[in-house]
């Protein structure tokens, strides 16, 4: 009985956009059939006219790569400084509301931030000029412009890869440790051994979700770059906004973005397969 | 909580009296209020209290339409005046950017209003730039607001320090300018090449000064306008920063001081004033002497969109009575705009030195849209590719070019 309101909630809320945005995808959605509504099925064509074009490629090897690198990076650092805050030192406290600030710090904010830092008379330059290199164009070369794009990215999310690390390190209970410290094991043995085993679910939530935060990351870029120099920073979610809304290829864009909720997808039941093994 | 009882107490009061006195037929009700709704992306407080006063003097005027006014931010207004005219529940007028105005009214929403124009006594001393931006053949589909476009700023002390002794006006000029005003970390040009419509409307004074257009790019003519581009980037007199320099960064840039001369719009003129910068600005420089700057044109207009023959009228009224010569010359004296109306933009020239080098552009700007009707956003996107291409050594100038060329063509084919 109390069930129908959540379900209508689902029907109407969820449901009912990703199929809008599926259907668009199989039909002629431009500018003129937009309104008239007559939006004509045509099939793969949106589908054949995204693949077509290089900067879809392109894009999509972006978001692979903005992925892996974001991820081992934020996972290795969160699960890093989860260690480290599992030994009590001063001012532990202190440290762990700083180190949040990243995570609940608006990504605007970040991002122009990073634009600024990444300037080419910004403090970045100044530190590498100090020991005699660059100055590099950090956001005007499209070489340098991806790489900087993921450092922002590892920034903003690493911390909660540290938090949900950190929790889930607690809950590990201390007598295995202590057990295992009188048997002799070294503290890469125990970290080895106990912590990482103990810790994979929580390892594997932090993966997934973490996978679906990167491949869906825009407003960073947006705002850094404009998937630019030169198209070299697009991720697939900029792209698909780009041909939405600037060229107003509804129908294209449509496609794009279910290629990529296909991608993330792959993604996840890849992870899930690894993780059976 | 007390007051809030009162209020509604007083409120009550009202009401009654209200339709008491309506009874009585002591005031006059109109019959029926029409209601224009007018979707836009207007942000900057001078240009909402614009806005706002346009609105109570018109509702003074015609006591039977009510004007509202619904923000839209800017990424998103074509696509949201199409959503609501799609639903059949189209605003009364919307105020599209001028190089999308024949793109919507490809969409069939847009109301000809060419027999409202033709009866507004300023409609034959609109530049041809404005005019051609909401023409298509006989049909007009708008009205502008008023127009803006790009000229270049300089700093008198920083020319003054590198011996330049006046403002440039040709390309061998400016890149003259540019490289004695170098010195760093002073660069000698900025201007935005950012991965946006901005990079192309950038681009457009030096392609159209030269005799170019975006649909034929392979052009000599577009080759040397980005050669120049390019070279001021190779040789350090402008930042590699400006492919990533949106048209809020470049004005930074000026007022820092880190920039002597910059390709920018009026719209700046309060900020760079602000500053306490000693600053000039001078028409785009031009490939020869005695040859015309060609800017684009910047600015938005007052669209009809297709409806209710009711809201329509008072649309079309509301837009009529924006245009009288000294309400206009107010609007965009707010806007900081100038009057797409000759006679009001020579006014505005003479009051105001700092936008006499914009009027002077006036006469053969350019709508943007005329490099490919409803097709420019397509074709300014392939430009801008290229562009960016090229100052950052992707490819050649050449290549650049040649791709985005063909890339144009198809678009054009389509």
């Amino acid at each position: 009985m109390f069930i129908l309101p959540f379900v209508v909630f689902c029907l109407i809320l969820l449901l009912y956009p990703v199929i809008y945005s599926l259907t668009l995808s199989f039909r002629q959605a431009t500018v003129e059939t937009f309104v008239s509504g007559d939006m004509p099925f045509n099939g793969l064509t949106q589908y054949q006219a995204a693949i077509a074009d290089p900067v879809f490629w392109r894009a999509v090897v972006n978001t692979l790569l903005f992925a892996f690198f974001s991820i081992l990076f934020q996972f290795s650092i969160g699960f890093l400084l989860a260690l480290q805050f599992q030994a009590d030192f001063p001012l532990k406290n202190f440290c762990l509301a700083l180190l949040l600030i990243p995570w609940v710090s608006p990504v605007l904010t970040a991002a122009n931030i990073f634009k600024g830092l990444f300037n080419e008379t910004g403090p970045i330059n100044q530190m590498f000029h100090s020991i005699g290199l660059g100055p590099f164009a950090w956001l005007a070369e499209p070489a340098y412009a991806f790489p900087a794009t993921i450092v922002a990215n590892i920034w903003i999310g690493f911390p909660f890869n540290f938090i949900l690390l950190y929790a889930g390190m607690r809950s590990i209970p201390v007598e295995l440790y202590e057990a295992a410290k009188i048997d002799g094991a070294r503290f890469w043995k125990r970290v080895g051994y106990i912590t990482l085993p103990l810790l994979k679910p929580v390892s594997v939530a932090v993966l997934t979700l973490g996978t679906i935060y990167t491949v869906k990351v825009f407003d960073l870029v947006w705002i850094m770059t404009g998937g630019g120099p030169a198209n070299g920073t697009h991720l697939l979610s900029t792209y698909a906004y780009q041909v939405g809304f600037s060229v107003l290829n509804f129908g294209e864009a449509a496609a794009i973005a279910t290629l990529m909720v296909l991608l993330v997808l792959l993604l996840n039941l890849a992870q899930l397969v690894l993780q059976r093994k | 909580m007390k007051s809030h009882t009162k209020l509604k107490l007083r409120f009550r009061w009202l009401i009654l009296l209200g339709s008491a006195l309506t009874g009585l037929g002591l005031v006059n009700s109109p019959a029926e209020v029409t209601t224009v709704e007018i979707v836009h992306y207007f942000s900057v407080q001078g240009q909402i209290d614009a806005l706002n006063q346009l609105q109570k003097d018109f509702e003074a005027a015609n006591p039977d339409i009510k004007i509202h006014y619904t923000y839209v931010p800017f990424g998103e207004l074509v696509s949201r005046t199409l959503q609501m005219a799609a639903v059949h529940k189209p605003p009364g007028i919307s105020a599209i950017d001028n190089p999308d105005v024949l793109r919507v009214a490809k969409a069939g929403i847009l109301k000809d209003i060419s027999a409202a124009v033709a009866k507004i006594q300023v409609w034959d001393d609109v530049y041809p730039g404005p005019k051609a931006a909401v023409t298509d053949g006989s049909k007009v589909y708008g009205m502008p607001i008023g127009s803006n476009s790009l000229a270049l700023y300089y700093s008198k002390k920083l020319l003054t320090d590198a011996g330049v002794s006046a403002p440039p006006q040709t390309w061998d000029q400016l890149t003259e300018t540019a490289s004695k005003t170098t010195k760093s970390p002073v660069y000698g040009i900025a201007f935005s090449a950012v991965n946006t419509e901005e990079a192309t409307w950038q681009w457009e004074p030096f392609l159209w000064s030269n005799g170019g257009s975006l649909t034929d790019l392979s052009s000599k003519d577009a080759q040397v306008a980005l050669q120049l581009w390019v070279d001021w980037v190779k040789k350090g007199y402008a930042s590699k920063d400006v492919v990533n320099w949106n048209q809020g960064d470049v004005p930074n840039q000026f007022i820092g001081g880190s920039a002597a001369t910059m390709v920018m719009g009026p719209w700046q003129l309060a900020n760079v004033k602000k500053s306490g910068v000693d600053f000039g600005i001078v028409t785009i420089p031009v490939p020869k002497e005695g040859s015309k700057p060609v800017v684009p044109l910047g600015g938005e207009v007052w669209c009809v969109l297709k409806g209710d023959s009711k809201v329509e009228e008072a649309a079309v009224k509301f837009i009529q009575f924006t245009q009288e010569p000294e309400r206009l010359r107010k609007i965009c004296d707010t806007f900081n705009y100038i009057s797409s109306i000759r006679s009001v933009a020579k006014q505005q020239g003479e009051a105001n030195p700092e936008l006499k080098p914009f009027v002077d552009q006036m006469d053969t700007a350019r709508a943007r849209s005329q490099d490919g009707g409803a097709k420019y956003p397509d074709i300014s996107l392939a430009a801008r590719t290229a562009i960016q291409r090229a100052l950052t050594g992707q490819a050649s100038v050449e290549d650049a070019l040649k791709d985005a060329a063909e890339k144009i063509k198809s678009i054009l084919a389509k």
